[in-house]
């Protein structure tokens, strides 16, 4: 009896405690630290995930910024989030909400994120740094957008990343960076990922 | 006036949770965390070995969520994973039963009046939980402190509903039994 | 159902049932563990240019079809010749100074940690008072805290 008590009170909503209490925050004055744990509360009552929150707001803390950069930071993200949700749709996974907003704040449209979405299958964290990747190395955002949208429907995501890795050496050979993703995705048919050999231990990665 | 806060259920959590969102499994480990903390408690005898169960059995429905069937039914499932995680935890709790035994012989011996009157009630309680056999124990909690019904009961389990029936009429009446020495001494 | 109401066991149930407190810093613990990338089985070695590193991919047991998560090796280098000492920093490790220091061999620092897939900003702290981006990896435009930054993006199914 009390078990079926028990499920039904599930299905319903548990009461749950007032404000998070996660305590990696105690790192954090106790001021900032409620005002951290309210923007917590708020996304996760919107079901965003709520662990970039935190760690951004540890970042801030590693870093002794001021109380109130950190909170700064922290609303902005989960802003950003929404955002980034709205664009990708709510099925979108957390690291994937992560890497969108990376592409947004680099200067890529919500109306791109979306249309990333419909070209590609899968998870599209990788594709959505690598955009965020580009811009950071220099390339002007809708260069890197028609980029990434080529390559999207066929490209596997350690051909993006290869991808984004042989741009930034053209760019540091000296091409403009505009023009090194459109040589790239001409040429790229057929990118080749790194380490294709059958037989050996695979090696860790790097960034 | 106020913003209705409309809290996640237990399925809406577990989907949310598949799909990335690790953050939400914090909400079912608060939603649940007491409850199940009372039982591991009360079936361990030590705070630490029951925190320790506890934080094992949250682990290990994160990590085999997957093999949660039904979603809505969560609750069930990870009181499943805490009653076997409390039966391997064995070797400090039962230690303790052993002192606590022994603890009661010397009361036996003890003839002074005022130590039985000092006596907490709670201890009391607590120890006489404690000699109580494994199985009759969980039983008991089971039933008479978790309020579960034998089916449920016996699914969680394992055994049979009239064994079980009989492990909670034994607990009952050696805790009676227990608890009037401890009065009477 | 019994015949005879018990008064004691009844009196012990109630005990019993009484609201019990477990430590709320337990639900830390259980999302930190949840969290954290399983550690690596093997010792970490410090990267030359000639030698070949060995590090085990793990791949965590699929539980089912739909629920598979992958974590990597990840492999952090930085040269800081003159440097007493250097930590990894992320948002793999709750930016925590302490839990991943790196070794050295000739100036040449480095780590190995295990990801799950997503997107993680990470820098290097020199000396417990330096920060560095990795200069091999792409940077993070916006930085929010003054210091810089960089970004590791792992590939891969669920999380």
């Amino acid at each position: 009896m009390m078990l079926a008590l028990l499920l039904v009170a599930a299905q319903v909503g548990a009461p749950a405690p007032a404000l998070i209490q996660d305590p990696r925050l105690d790192r954090l004055d106790p001021d900032t630290r409620v005002q951290v744990s309210t923007v917590l509360d708020s996304a996760r009552r919107v079901g965003l995930p709520t662990e970039p929150l935190i760690q951004r707001a540890l970042e801030g803390a590693t870093k002794a910024a001021p109380g109130s950069r950190i909170v700064a930071a922290v609303r902005r993200l989960s802003a950003d989030l929404r955002v980034a949700r709205i664009a990708l749709g709510g099925e979108a996974s957390a690291p994937e909400l992560e890497a969108g907003v990376a592409a947004l704040r680099a200067g890529a449209r919500p109306q791109v994120l979306a249309n990333l979405r419909s070209a590609r299958r899968g998870l599209l964290t990788v594709a959505l740094s690598v955009l965020a990747d580009l811009v950071a190395s220099g390339v002007p955002a809708d260069s890197a957008a028609v980029a990434v949208l080529a390559l999207a429907p066929q490209a596997r995501d350690a051909d993006l990343v290869e991808f984004r890795r042989a741009v930034e050496r053209d760019i540091a050979l000296g091409a403009p960076p505009g023009a090194a993703t459109s040589v790239r995705v001409n040429a790229g048919a057929n990118v080749q990922s790194a380490g294709s050999n059958p037989g050996a231990q695979p090696r860790p990665r790097r960034p | 006036m106020g913003i209705e806060r409309v809290e996640s259920s237990d399925a809406e959590l577990v989907r949310r949770i598949r799909t990335g969102d690790i953050g939400a499994y914090g909400a079912l480990v608060s939603r649940y965390r007491d409850r199940l903390g009372r039982y591991a408690l009360h079936m361990l005898g030590d705070r630490e070995d029951a925190e320790e169960a506890l934080q094992d059995s949250f682990v290990r429905a994160y990590r085999s969520l997957a093999r949660c069937d039904d979603p809505a039914r969560f609750g069930a499932w990870l009181y499943g994973i805490l009653v076997n995680r409390c039966r391997t935890s064995g070797a400090r709790a039962a230690r303790r039963r052993r002192m606590f035994v022994r603890d009661a012989d010397a009361l036996h011996g003890a003839a002074h009046a005022d130590q039985s009157d000092r006596l907490e009630w709670t201890d009391a309680v607590d120890r006489a939980l404690a000699r109580l056999a494994p199985e009759s124990r969980e039983a008991f909690l089971l039933k008479h402190v978790e309020d579960l019904e034998y089916e449920e009961i016996a699914e969680l389990t394992g055994a049979g509903v009239s064994a079980l029936k009989m492990r909670v009429k034994r607990a009952r009446e050696q805790l009676q039994r227990y608890l009037r020495e401890a009065e009477h001494v | 159902m019994f015949e005879h109401e018990d008064d004691v066991v009844q009196r012990v149930i109630e005990q019993l049932r009484r609201p019990v407190a477990i430590d709320p810093a337990l639900d830390a613990r259980v999302m930190e563990v949840i969290a954290a990338p399983r550690p690596p089985t093997r010792a970490i070695w410090p990267w030359l240019a000639a030698a070949a590193v060995l590090v085990s991919l793990i791949m965590w047991r699929p539980w089912s079809r739909s629920f598979r998560v992958e974590a990597a090796a990840f492999q952090f280098v930085l040269v800081a010749p003159h440097a007493n000492s250097v930590s990894l920093v992320g948002d793999f490790n709750d930016w925590d100074p302490k839990r991943s220091p790196m070794r050295t061999a000739n100036g040449i620092w480095a780590t190995v940690v295990q990801l799950a897939p997503g997107r993680y900003r990470y820098a290097f702290l020199v000396n417990g008072v330096e920060w560095r981006a990795d200069p091999g990896a792409p940077a993070v435009p916006d930085d929010e805290f003054g210091t810089p930054s960089s970004v590791v993006t792992v590939g891969g199914r669920g999380s």
